[in-house]
């Protein structure tokens, strides 16, 4: 695999907290590639530094040592500005906590990273058109079309991960970073969001989704177990286990 | 009793955490109430003063002042003396109208005294140093010798002639310099004059080797010091003036009339900014306390506590800083409220209204700086629900599709500004004060003024146009300063909570400067409105105040006022702004989570 | 698996293509694997063991599907004792413990090297469960029953999480003595 293919390539990523003997190293020499369109998934207990790991990859934080890049461009040595900028066109954030902004509808929510992106393109007028019919088409594709006004205070868990989600797609971002997606929400509204990013990923979406919920991570095509800031684990799920689906309930054969 | 101690501990460990805040709430205070306190002493100190000199010096209860001279004049001034009332007297004595020139060629209109090398019992000049008038030698009043920078051993030159300065005094028989002739030449109008002494014969010899003007005056003492206003009523008719010491403790105040305002109008203005800035603080941690509410709810405690908490803090804090607030005005007052040296003596102490007006000053900074949060925790308190929605900013709907259309900066301000409606009055009122602080000291410099020197001449300077600057220079300085202090605070408290949404700007795509000039425009928006205000506001506040032919200052100074407040606000709110964006994002996310 | 299409006659007389049909209906994507020849030979187990009886349709040619069968009196019974039956499968846990506890004994294979496999072995199952309950429309019956695959696969690996943290200590300990 070369290296214009990989959505995200990480290599030799290292990320300490604290200093002299309380320095943790929360990320520890991290080798990663992930390819165009695959749905990758990060596992471990908390506190395992996955989290670390997704900010470094979206450029939230700056590694100790070692390379991330994004899009084939280097992002650790980027300046602020320039990271912004990346983030704008190349990443989604999904959080755990939503982190939706609570005085602005759905519709306001899931506009307002294409306003951002839009001003840098000096088409204030259009691109305030564009980011407006393009947050609706996004609220109607995660089944919000309904409640485009509400206020996230009126929307319940699950429906308000699903505006972050259409808030992280509305640049249509090169690779979604999720951070414990369903973290906050019941089985029913975890389905709910499970299936959007199925079909995002049928859509040739790539994804980075940091989880402790096996079912989430059962959802990707790969998956990456965390401890102590390193890799223990690297699993394709793509491929056929023993037996069919029938021989789970002991009717195969 | 036992909530009493929760409540003292409590207010004890706050204080502890939030230095900074209390020591804003100290300060600010402190200069708000040693400002008004100054204010209203400066009459009384001023009075207390001239009584001390009219002590010190045998001052007469009533100087009779005849614009001519002569036989007849003599004797009709000697006449008083047997006058039933009058149980002693000095003089009739001469007043030479003469020019004073000092080494340094500085020059002033000076009316020379002549009086007895043995001074009597009424009017006796208290030498303050040297000695007494000897023939040949002169004596400067100790006012007008600061002003000229004469002092003992140096010569001055009056009238053309070369006298060694012998001593200085002041005395209590004439107004301060430079109201010292109190009467003109042919009992018309006087000049600004300074006040010297010299013996009689040398007196009579200056007025009659150049020809001066001449007028004759008599030092009077009264049976009843205070029946002044009866004794001159009797002598309505006469042809001569009559001063008598309680006009002359007035005469004294002529040059504090600016300043009294100027010291208790700032007061107010220190007062407002100190409310403004500290209900941000309070307003910010009432909320951030509704997390310990629930915790103290827990142990029985009712919400109310928290506002009692508040109060009790503010209010022990303002306490403080109004008896400091005290200490400074009993310090400073002898030197504001007798700007020249003509006076002797101590300040007394404060008097009682004025420590009870400092003080209720003081407790109204504290009570209406925690009245919302006071407000909020009684209605939660009987509302019961302790929901944190009651910050919760409102959804604005036209504001936000109205920010859409601006840049970036411009649409994450709007929309700051817009979360926290009550804090961009606050900082409007902040700017406005501003601007009226420096629309006063500009008017002030703009006002024409007649030096102290001769024919007008600001050789020596109007030392009243300069006193009222210097105090409305420290009042503004003061003013500014809450200003910028409150500015820096409104933006640190905007980017403290905002900081959750800032960073979910921040994983959007937003950049550093974006976010930091976001924050910059919040508070400038309100700024803005803040400044222009602050001018016509000003120029009315003045007006209130200012003399009659008092003249406005250019335009453009007052525009560019304005726009120097504005700037300054930009400048101020970058460096709190700037830190708070290159604040690290994961962190602000991970914070809000937990 | 006789049990249940007992159960299902129960309601009335069937071809056994319907039967089929209701089976896979009632298991969703799960029953997808089974075919049509499993219920026969299932049916004529029970015709032999005299808890069911085949009428067949008159006047057509002798083929399997054209047989319907019925529930007899005994087969009526034995659904009955099914229904209040509380048996429930045992999970069979003890096996890859003592697999595990062979290996370590014996050093014939590293125990934390066989949970990680087997783990990624649950992981590929669980995937294609969660898959089929991804495209199984939410509220269907068939859900609960891929709802019931998941979480079992889910408590094993949670257990299988448990078994690795224990054999990684045991390794530890040994590598530090």
């Amino acid at each position: 695999m070369n290296v214009s293919s990989a959505a995200i390539r990480a290599c030799g990523l290292v990320k300490t907290h604290g200093q002299g003997q309380s320095r943790v190293r929360a990320v520890d020499e991290v080798d990663l590639e992930v390819p165009q369109g695959q749905m990758l998934a990060v596992m471990g207990p908390s506190g395992c530094g996955k989290s670390t790991l997704l900010h470094l990859l979206g450029g939230l934080e700056r590694p100790t040592d070692g390379e991330v890049w994004v899009a084939g461009r280097r992002i650790d040595t980027m300046s602020e500005r320039a990271l912004a900028r990346m983030r704008r066109r190349s990443v989604g954030f999904v959080f755990q906590a939503f982190h939706l902004v609570e005085e602005l509808s759905a519709t306001e929510n899931v506009e307002l990273p294409a306003l951002l992106a839009g001003r840098s393109r000096r088409q204030a007028g259009r691109s305030r058109r564009q980011a407006r019919r393009r947050a609706g088409l996004l609220l109607e594709r995660v089944g919000l079309a309904a409640r485009a006004r509400h206020l996230p205070s009126q929307l319940s868990g699950g429906q308000r991960q699903r505006v972050a989600v259409a808030r992280a797609l509305v640049n249509d971002p090169l690779v979604v970073l999720a951070d414990e997606p369903t973290g906050n929400l019941d089985t029913a509204a975890t389905l709910d969001v499970l299936r959007i990013f199925q079909e995002l990923r049928a859509a040739g979406q790539t994804f980075v989704i940091v989880t402790h919920d096996e079912r989430v991570a059962a959802t990707a095509d790969r998956l990456v177990s965390m401890r102590d800031g390193m890799f223990v684990d690297d699993t394709r799920l793509d491929g056929s286990h023993t037996g069919g689906l029938g021989g789970l309930i002991g009717l195969g054969g | 009793m036992g909530s009493i101690v929760l409540v003292v501990r409590l207010v004890l460990a706050d204080v502890r955490r939030h230095k900074v805040q209390a020591v804003m709430l100290l300060l600010a205070v402190t200069v708000a109430t040693a400002t008004l306190a100054l204010g209203l002493s400066l009459r009384g100190v001023s009075d207390a003063l001239y009584e001390q000199t009219r002590a010190a010096t045998a001052g007469p209860d009533v100087v009779a002042l005849s614009g001519d001279t002569g036989p007849a004049v003599t004797s009709a001034l000697t006449s008083l003396a047997n006058e039933p009332e009058v149980i002693a007297h000095h003089g009739p004595y001469r007043i030479v109208y003469a020019d004073l020139t000092t080494r340094d060629s500085t020059a002033s209109p000076v009316v020379v005294h002549g009086f007895a090398e043995r001074p009597g019992t009424v009017n006796r000049p208290l030498v303050t140093s040297g000695q007494w008038v000897r023939s040949g030698g002169t004596v400067l009043e100790r006012g007008f010798a600061t002003a000229l920078g004469v002092g003992v051993g140096d010569r001055v030159t009056i009238a053309g002639r070369s006298y060694p300065v012998v001593g200085i005094a002041v005395t209590a028989a004439t107004s301060i310099y430079p109201w010292a002739a109190q009467i003109g030449p042919g009992g018309g109008p006087s000049d600004y004059s300074g006040l010297a002494w010299m013996t009689r014969s040398d007196a009579r010899t200056l007025a009659s080797s150049h020809d001066l003007p001449v007028t004759s005056a008599m030092d009077l003492r009264l049976r009843d010091p205070e029946a002044t206003q009866a004794f001159l009523d009797a002598h309505h008719d006469s042809a001569m003036t009559f001063h008598s010491w309680q006009f002359n403790a007035n005469q004294d105040l002529v040059i504090l009339r600016d300043s009294q305002p100027i010291l208790v109008v700032g007061s107010w203005l220190l007062s407002f900014l100190a409310i403004t800035g500290v209900a941000a603080l309070a307003a910010g941690r009432a909320v951030e306390q509704t997390r310990r509410a629930g915790l103290l709810k827990a142990v029985g405690a009712a919400p109310g506590l928290i506002a009692a908490v508040l109060l009790t803090e503010y209010l022990a804090l303002a306490l403080v800083a109004d008896a400091l607030g005290l200490v400074i005005a009993r310090l400073t007052v002898p030197a504001i409220a007798s700007p020249t040296a003509s006076r002797i003596g101590d300040a007394v102490g404060l008097g009682g209204a004025i420590v009870a007006a400092a003080t209720v000053l003081a407790v109204a900074v504290a009570m209406l700086s925690t009245l919302r949060p006071t407000l909020w925790s009684m209605r939660t308190a009987t509302v019961t629900a302790l929901s944190a929605t009651a910050h919760q900013p409102r959804h604005r709907p036209w504001l936000t599709a109205l920010s859409a259309l601006l840049p970036t900066p411009l649409l994450l301000g709007l929309r700051l500004t817009a979360r926290r409606p009550g804090r961009a009055v606050l900082q409007a009122c902040s700017t406005a004060t501003t601007v009226i602080a420096i629309v006063a000291l500009l008017t002030l410099y703009a006002q024409p003024e007649r030096g102290y020197g001769l024919d007008g001449s600001s050789a020596l300077p109007n030392l009243r146009g300069e006193h009222d600057r210097r105090l409305m220079l420290a009042v503004t300085i003061l003013l500014i300063t809450l200003a910028v202090v409150n500015t820096i605070t409104f933006t640190w408290t905007t980017a403290m909570e905002a900081r959750a949404n800032m960073a979910v700007a921040r994983t959007l795509g937003a950049t550093p400067g974006q976010v930091s000039a976001g924050l910059s425009t919040a508070q400038l928006l309100p700024s803005l409105p803040g400044a222009i205000i602050g001018v016509p506001l000003g120029i009315g506040l003045l007006s209130l105040f200012a003399a009659r032919n008092a003249v406005e200052p250019p335009a453009f100074w007052l525009l560019g006022a304005a726009l120097a407040t504005v700037l300054a606000t930009a400048a101020l709110t970058a460096l709190p702004a700037r830190l708070a964006a290159r604040r690290p994002v994961a962190q602000a996310l991970s914070a809000e989570t937990a | 698996m006789q049990d249940a299409v007992l159960a299902m006659l129960a309601k009335e007389p069937s071809h056994g293509y319907h039967l089929h049909d209701r089976l896979r209906r009632s298991l969703g994507p799960l029953g997808e694997a089974m075919n049509r020849g499993q219920i026969y030979v299932t049916l004529a187990r029970l015709e032999r063991a005299g808890l069911v009886v085949c009428e067949r349709a008159d006047g057509l040619p002798e083929r399997p599907e054209r047989k319907v069968y019925a529930l007899t009196p005994a087969g009526q019974q034995r659904v009955a004792a099914w229904l209040a039956e509380v048996g429930w499968p045992k999970p069979d846990l003890a096996e890859f413990h003592l697999k595990l506890a062979a290996a370590a004994a014996a050093r014939l294979a590293d125990p934390v090297e066989l949970v990680a496999a087997q783990r990624r072995e649950l992981l590929r199952r669980l995937r294609e469960v969660q898959q089929a309950v991804l495209a199984e429309p939410a509220g269907q019956p068939a859900g609960l029953l891929l709802e019931g695959v998941v979480l079992r696969l889910q408590a094993d690996l949670r257990w299988l999480d448990a078994c690795e943290r224990a054999w990684s200590e045991v390794d530890d300990d040994v590598e530090g003595g």
